[in-house]
């Protein structure tokens, strides 16, 4: 009696590691196939609103997925015929464009100094620099915005992209990676006899490319999503952005139901995601080094 | 001195590196509401400044619109900056804290120089508005509304609702709304969330010449007692409606697919719901805002206004403004949009006064309540629209009896004018 | 020791030490000048000591948004992580390609930006049209009005934020997750540690610098909280804040003053009260990692 239930008990206890084993691996599947759902189902279902003819009641069409080529079509191409979502595309490419170009170029010549040399004062400016970080934006974003009126910048590119030059997040994410690029490299050329310059564009650049890939990508990603300063400093509309001219839908008084609504939504959300598609691995790396070094 | 110093330095290096970008002294920046710079309303709108630049050439007029609160807070901050749009729309309610911020230009000098029969052409009720003091004007009174009540017929029919005569009192509206709630759908939107539905619905109930504040003791006009009254109606209200606010998107979408009976707003929701009669079959109409009593009628009134920015470009800003709140444009506009507007002249075009929107909205216009008087007085602070529609939710969650809130509303209103 | 030697340093820096000067500090300043001021960007500045201040800390709208803003982070920031936690060690538990999938799967809500994934919510959260109360419905619950009813809308918010950002800290524990040596599991298997052990006495304390990141800039973007709520809102500058003020946090009250109320003065005092908070909490924060360190 004894001994049968003790190897019974053994025997549970056997089939139970095995099928403790098998719920988790059944449960790690369903976990993850839940939470797969409710991050993408949010961008599925923007993308069915479009896709529907307008005014069907849910209880008759729960949008659950696309209904009407036609339709969305037709939404999509209504609104970039009326409304200048072209021309903001195409500016605020640009501002992306230089804003990455400025950043980046700007950055990495400080990143280089901060990261490898040492010179009086570098400590605090360093300092002062990440202390930034910490200052919400909403504190300055009202001087800022007087300071480029004076500079009579308002509505022009360089009212966009200038103030946002000294990326205090970029120069932090340079200069973690900076800090191990191979000292002896830079010690020979210098030995060589290379300018301080050339050290910088021949060596240190070309070591940093993925570091700079992976922040020429984050920045895309902010510029695109940017809303509330091209809102204030360039309120012309030839100088729109792609979140401006969101934002013209979104208001109340607009006279637009959810599915034009959405639209203009969906064709915002097209760039950054056909970027994430492309680059996806840069920016998961990029996101994780900012992270995991600091 | 530091800070200005060293501004001024920028200042001298920047423009040396890049050049002033000074903007063309003739190039007005115009701006107006995001729903007149879409589709037809942008053509027409196109058409008076393409008419105005022919006329007066070497003139260039850049036209933007954008929503309510965008209007409000680039006018606040160009004012901080010197780059107030030259002419540009907003709300009435709006204009003493333009005019506190130097957004807009006192036209009275430029008023008074115009004809006698320019001027004769306007509302004189909605001229006052833009005259708070005598020699001062700060704005044209442009497209302007009284509140009309939308009725989904397709709902009220299933609730077994006549349709035939609109309700004529709260009693007989509420009546209504217990039955369309009792057939599964909505009767209203919350009228609780949004300042101008509180306002609208202390119509129906409340002594309509009390709304409004003294600037001069800081305290506010409204008493205890029809205040009572209109809380009680959110309480009653609380169960039946669908708890999204007169101006969220989704109740037109709630009101287009046939699930809420009732929406009371402005005449700028009409499209959309004409649109949807068209596409999807939306059965709808349109009716005063039922009153406390018999013949009375509830519901809010406004003016957008049309206001001109101080400095260099001022006179051709005004003739600008002038040429577009003329008759010949007032009545164009107000028979492509079915917008009633200040210029009676123009709606007592035949055309024009035909036109049932316009109809029915001058009939509101006359029993409607000023949605925030006095206009130009004083700048009404955030803390007094956010105490009234904080008062009623709070009421309508159950947490006040009618009396008790009411009295504590009016303690807070009058905590927040004084400060 | 010549000053020149320096030179070649200090030139590489300087176009950034220009436009932070220009675009960073010179702002900071003249918002400390004018947070001391009634100023309305009209009239001229006139200095009024610390009323600003005084006007800011003493009024309900701040009370509320504080009260707001502690709920919120209390439940936000340890959920976020523990969320994020989760997902990480979910994705780590697959290999190869699978991994890759849903690493990429739940890190694509963190792609849009801000100001869409909240317009896209409040159509979700829309009483009867909304998708969450369909499927609601399904189950039998009455449609729920996530949006205004008072006791909801802080977790609409959570969920919202949380959807966002999982996604954003989960990349970052992952990679911390790699840089643990895998000998160390080795050795707790042989001790015949249980994976939850496992997890608590090794991956934890190795991932312990990532935590602290991850913890840090949460809070200090929660103590942020701006364009979701604005927009789940539908909140404008001159009502803001929802329904009874539920979902109030400081930078939307701070927003409000300066263009709805066209108090600058009190706006940028207002925010230098939150940047003071913010140091605060992180300064804390610090402190508490270099005392739990040597241990």
């Amino acid at each position: 009696m004894s001994a049968s239930a003790a190897s019974s008990t053994n025997a549970t206890t056997g089939s139970a590691m095995i099928a403790d084993l098998w719920t988790w691996r059944i449960l790690k599947w369903v976990v993850a196939i839940c939470v797969a759902i409710v991050a993408v189902f949010p961008i599925w279902w923007m993308i069915n609103v479009v896709f529907a003819d307008p005014g069907v009641p849910v209880s008759i069409n729960p949008r659950l997925y696309p209904t009407s080529l036609h339709s969305g079509l037709s939404k999509i191409y209504t609104i970039l015929a009326e409304t200048e979502y072209l021309r903001a595309y195409f500016i605020t490419i640009a501002y992306a464009l230089l804003t990455i170009l400025g950043v980046l170029f700007i950055g990495s010549m400080a990143a280089f100094e901060f990261a490898l040399f040492e010179f009086p004062g570098k400590r605090v400016l360093f300092g002062m620099v990440m202390l930034s970080l910490m200052v919400p934006t909403v504190v300055t974003i009202i001087p800022t915005y007087l300071l480029v009126a004076e500079l009579g910048w308002l509505n022009s590119m360089q009212g966009l992209v200038v103030p946002g030059l000294a990326s205090a997040f970029g120069l932090f994410m340079l200069v973690q990676f900076m800090r191990s690029l191979p000292m002896e490299m830079i010690e020979a050329a210098r030995l060589d006899g290379a300018s301080h310059f050339k050290i910088y564009w021949y060596i240190a650049l070309p070591l940093s490319k993925n570091a700079m890939v992976t922040l020429a990508i984050l920045t895309f990603m902010r510029t695109w999503g940017n809303f509330a300063w091209p809102l204030i400093v360039a309120p012309k509309p030839e100088v729109y952005t792609v979140g401006q001219v969101v934002g013209l839908f979104n208001a109340p008084y607009s006279h637009q139901t959810v599915d034009v609504v959405m639209t203009a939504n969906l064709l915002a959300v097209v760039p950054p995601l056909i970027f994430f598609l492309i680059f996806q691995r840069k920016i998961v790396e990029g996101i994780a080094m900012s992270g995991t070094k600091g | 001195m530091i800070a200005s110093t060293c501004r001024a330095a920028i200042l001298a290096a920047s423009v040396s590196l890049l050049g002033a970008g000074a903007v063309s002294a003739q190039e007005l920046q115009y701006w107006v509401y995001s729903d007149f710079a879409q589709g037809d309303a942008l053509k027409l709108q196109e058409q008076f400044i393409s008419e105005f630049e022919t006329a007066n050439p070497g003139v260039k007029i850049v036209i933007s619109g954008r929503g309510d609160d965008d209007l409000t807070s680039g006018q606040v901050a160009g004012a901080a900056s010197g780059t107030v749009p030259d002419v540009f729309m907003n709300g009435l309610a709006v204009g003493a804290q333009l005019v506190d911020v130097g957004a807009l230009a006192n036209i009275y000098p430029e008023w008074m120089a115009m004809p006698q029969e320019f001027r004769d052409q306007f509302d004189a009720d909605a001229i006052k508005s833009c005259s708070p003091k005598p020699e001062t004007m700060y704005c044209i009174p442009y497209t302007g509304f009284g509140e009309i009540m939308y009725r989904n017929l397709t709902v009220l029919e299933a609730a077994g609702i006549d349709t035939k005569t609109p309700p004529a009192t709260w009693k007989e509206w509420y009546d209504q709304m217990v039955k369309v709630k009792a057939s599964g759908k909505f009767a209203v939107p919350d009228q609780t969330q949004v300042f101008n539905s509180v306002a609208s619905m202390y119509a129906i109930q409340g002594d309509k010449a009390k709304w409004g504040i003294d600037f001069a003791s800081k305290k506010t006009l409204i008493e205890q007692e029809p205040m009572a009254r209109t809380l009680q109606m959110f309480i009653d209200m609380a169960p039946l409606q669908s708890g999204t606010s007169r101006n969220d998107q989704a109740t037109k979408d709630l009101f287009i697919t046939n699930q809420l009976a009732f929406h009371v707003v402005g005449p700028w929701v009409n499209p959309s719901y004409e649109q949807a009669a068209k596409e999807s079959g939306l059965k709808y109409d349109y009716v005063l805002v039922p009153g406390g009593t018999a013949g009375d009628h509830g519901g809010i009134k406004s003016y957008e206004i049309v206001g001109v920015a101080p400095g260099p470009n001022k006179a051709i800003a005004w003739k600008f403004a002038a040429y577009i709140t003329e008759k010949k444009q007032m009545a164009r506009w107000a028979k492509l949009l079915s917008r009633y507007n200040a210029n009676a002249a123009a709606m007592k075009d035949p055309d024009v006064a035909a036109l049932p929107l316009i109809e029915k909205s001058v009939e509101a216009v006359k029993y409607a309540v000023d949605v925030m008087p006095p206009y130009f007085a004083g700048t009404v602070p955030n803390c007094y629209r956010t105490a009234m529609t904080d008062m009623a939710s709070a009421a309508a969650d159950g947490q006040y009896k009618a009396e008790d809130g009411a009295k504590e509303l009016i303690a807070n209103l009058n905590e927040c004018l004084q400060k | 020791m010549n000053p020149t030697r320096h030179l070649p340093h200090y030139a590489m820096i300087l176009p950034f030490a220009v436009l932070f000067a220009a675009f960073f500090l010179y702002p900071i300043v003249s918002g400390f000048y004018y947070s001391f001021h009634d100023w309305n960007a009209a009239t001229a500045p006139r200095f009024v000591g610390l009323a600003n201040y005084q006007s800011v800390l003493s009024s309900r709208d701040f009370a509320r948004a504080m009260t707001n803003l502690f709920n919120y982070i209390v439940i936000t920031v340890p959920l976020g992580i523990a969320v994020a936690f989760g997902l990480a060690l979910l994705v780590d538990s697959f290999t190869g390609a699978w991994a890759n999938f849903f690493r990429s799967v739940f890190f694509l809500p963190v792609v849009l930006p801000a100001f869409l994934a909240a317009t896209i919510w409040r159509w979700m959260y829309a009483p009867n049209f909304g998708l969450v109360n369909m499927v609601l419905g399904w189950f039998g619950v009455a449609s729920v009005n996530f949006l205004n009813d008072t006791g909801k809308m802080l977790y609409a918010l959570i969920a919202v934020d949380i959807w966002v950002s999982a996604g954003f800290n989960m990349v970052i524990l992952l990679a911390g997750l790699k840089n643990i040596p895998q000998d160390l599991y080795e050795a707790a298997r042989l001790d015949g540690a249980s994976r939850i052990n496992q997890v608590r006495y090794i991956t934890i304390p190795m991932l312990s610098p990532v935590l602290f990141f991850v913890i840090t800039y949460g809070f200090i973007s929660a103590l942020q909280v701006f364009d979701v709520p604005w927009l789940l809102t539908g909140s404008s500058f001159t009502a803001y804040g929802g329904r009874r003020s539920a979902l109030l946090f400081p930078v939307m009250d701070m927003m409000g003053r300066a263009f709805g109320s066209v108090h600058f003065g009190e706006a940028t005092a207002y925010g230098f009260i939150l940047t003071a908070i913010i140091i605060l909490v992180t300064a804390a924060m610090f402190a508490l990692r270099r005392w739990r360190t040597p241990k």
